[in-house]
């Protein structure tokens, strides 16, 4: 017994390197060899949600897509513009990227550049970026009165008026739904109270894991439809997407969230396990403090 | 005072009242105002806010770095940086490219495997449908960042066609064009070091919950057992986790939360692995290793704890945030609070 206790305590007390070393490890393994991790992934009902409001849009419908993330959340967001690009292209609707943060203009440049020749898309008539505007909650207060106004010109300097997807595009209306690739401020939440909501356009959303807990009020109201929450979220909209492409008979490569899973899964355990271990080695050490 | 008080002041106010009531107005000069011109107004103020917080930054850094103040040699990688991305920003474009027209007769064929060559392409057939398929001329799909690297390639073409131009993206499209020095910056640069900087996170967020995370007080043993159902729930893991499991989690959840309130060790301990044995021996009987509860599915509950506490506490925080804005809004609006001028 008081072996297994020496143990415990020893455990609890690990220096933070070797903490560092076994965290380090839990990820990269999975990340090297993910093959010897095969989990499966469940959809949960809000990624299932916002599948289908984006499954149900129409052939030749205009999707506004928001770019609202920068390199640091990269990791946990892009993985969900590819999955969306796909699914978009896949059934012909034209996309108009937009970014509230300047490293969003980067993100929707790569994004695009990704995905469009895979699909055999058309700069100009299936897709068009737009760019990065300062003024946060004024650009999507512009955006929903007149595109114009803030955007005379596209990302690359030529002007809307020559671009044949704008002709009829002037405002948020015009648009069929919206999708905000969100990692803060500002984000999903001023989409909603700035354009969204107040024109009726539908909405959803695709945000890191801690920004779940403030998005999801808006979810559960429905004035955004569902929501990709962080890196499983965008694993579960690929594995979605991947059975619908099939059902297309699309191929294309698999995307890169779900291989991420395995290594994300191990390291939660790991943490976990580090957090039992402490609590144990803490009981242990405060019983042996008050007999001492 | 007049300039730095009185006129500002009456600028807030008049803006603030005519923003708010312009949603409750209907006339089209209040409503294109509120709509249009105020916004166009904050997104010329934003693009100088920009500009004001870049200069602001290089002051306070070179501010350190003459002052030589603690950690000063940081602040050398940050001026460089700065400068590095203002070079590659107004200074060196790169984003070079090739254009061609009047490939000479029968030359076709030896340009596209030249051209296919370079791009890295196996069939140059493709190439020779692009070039024979363009109307005036031929852009070939490949970025240089430096003249010279497009002037070497340019060589190998100049033999077999007409007409070659060397060119580059138009200045303000260049940052975001593959090729560029800028994009290279922060593609190579950037996004590493950002994507480095998040990545850090996990090394803390697990150091410092193994440290402080304990079961000290009922308040702090709610937060340890949601904060791992919520970090199993959430990934793919979560739904491998047997029901034996997760009742075992339970009983030590429950027998945690009891604690403060039952001195006798023994009697605690009684309870907790009793309790562990007849959920067991109750679960296999009822065939829950076939069919298991939802109760004891680590995902479902986390989705309990995200539908209802979580929920709960978040809209009340969001309640709370939005009457302090309405407030505070209040409060600017009819000049009681003046911190906005600054001083």
């Amino acid at each position: 017994m008081e072996t297994i206790k020496k143990i415990f305590i020893v455990l609890g007390s690990l220096d933070r390197r070797i903490i560092f070393i076994i965290v380090g490890l839990s990820v990269l393994i999975p990340l090297l060899k993910p093959e010897w991790v095969d989990l499966p992934i469940r959809p949960t009902p809000e990624s299932q949600i916002v599948f289908d409001e984006i499954n149900k849009l129409n052939e030749g419908d205009k999707v506004l897509l928001s770019f609202e993330y920068g390199p640091s959340t990269k990791p946990e967001i892009h993985p969900m513009a590819i999955a969306i690009l796909k699914h978009l292209y896949a059934k012909n609707i034209q996309v108009y990227g937009f970014a509230l943060w300047p490293d969003g203009n980067f993100m929707s440049t790569e994004a695009f550049s990704e995905v469009s020749d895979d699909y055999d898309k058309k700069y100009g008539v299936d897709y068009v970026n737009l760019g990065y505007k300062p003024g946060g909650e004024a650009v999507i207060k512009g955006i929903a009165s007149d595109i114009r106004t803030l955007y005379p010109a596209d990302l690359q300097g030529t002007s809307l008026n020559d671009i044949p997807m704008m002709k009829d595009v002037i405002n948020i209306e015009d648009f069929d739904f919206v999708f905000s690739l969100s990692a803060g401020y500002p984000g999903s939440k001023e989409w909603v109270q700035y354009a969204c909501d107040p024109k009726n356009i539908p909405l959803s959303t695709g945000c890191t894991s801690i920004q779940v807990t403030d998005i999801m009020p808006y979810v559960e109201n429905d004035q955004i439809r569902g929501i990709l929450a962080g890196m499983p979220g965008a694993a579960e909209y690929e594995s979605l997407v991947e059975a619908e492409l099939q059902k297309m008979e699309i191929s294309g490569k698999p995307g890169e969230a779900s291989g991420m899973m395995a290594a994300q899964s191990i390291a939660h355990v790991v943490i976990v396990l580090f957090i039992i271990f402490g609590n144990i080695s803490y009981f242990i050490t405060r019983k042996k403090n008050r007999k001492g | 005072m007049l300039l730095k008080r009185q006129i500002p002041l009456m600028i807030v106010i008049g803006v603030g009242l005519l923003t708010l009531f312009g949603n409750f107005i209907n006339n089209e000069a209040v409503r294109g105002f509120v709509d249009n011109d105020a916004t166009q107004w904050f997104d010329i103020i934003a693009s100088f806010a920009i500009f004001l917080g870049a200069l602001n930054m290089l002051k306070l850094q070179l501010i350190k770095i003459i002052k030589k103040q603690k950690n000063w040699q940081y602040s050398i990688l940050a001026v460089a940086g700065f400068a590095f991305a203002i070079f590659a920003g107004f200074f060196y474009r790169g984003a070079n490219f090739i254009t061609i027209a009047d490939i000479q007769d029968g030359q076709l064929a030896i340009v596209s495997g030249i051209i296919a060559e370079e791009l890295n392409e196996t069939n140059p057939y493709d190439i020779k449908t692009k070039i024979m398929g363009s109307q005036d001329e031929y852009e070939i799909d490949k970025l240089f960042m430096t003249e010279g690297n497009a002037k070497l390639f340019m060589e190998k073409l100049t033999p077999f066609v007409g007409v070659i131009n060397l060119k580059s993206k138009p200045w303000g499209a260049h940052v975001q064009t593959k090729g560029s020095l800028f994009y290279w910056m922060f593609i190579n640069m950037i996004t590493p070091l950002g994507a480095t900087m998040f990545a850090l996170l996990a090394f803390f967020v697990a150091s410092a919950s193994y440290r402080a995370f304990r079961i000290r007080n009922f308040e702090a043993t709610l937060l340890l057992v949601a904060g791992i159902i919520l970090m199993l729930g959430r990934v793919p893991i979560g739904n491998l986790i047997p029901w034996w499991v997760v009742s075992i989690m339970l009983m030590f959840g429950i027998g945690a939360i009891a604690a403060p309130f039952i001195k006798e060790r023994k009697i605690l301990l009684g309870i907790v692995s009793g309790g562990i044995i007849i959920f067991i021996i109750f679960g296999t009987l009822m065939g829950w290793n076939q069919t298991p509860p939802a109760l004891l599915s680590i995902p479902i509950i986390q989705d309990w704890i995200f539908a209802f506490p979580a929920m709960a506490g978040s809209r009340a925080l969001m309640i709370g945030i939005a009457l302090g804005i309405v407030a505070t809004s209040f409060r600017i609006i009819i000049g009681l609070d003046k911190s906005v001028l600054g001083g």
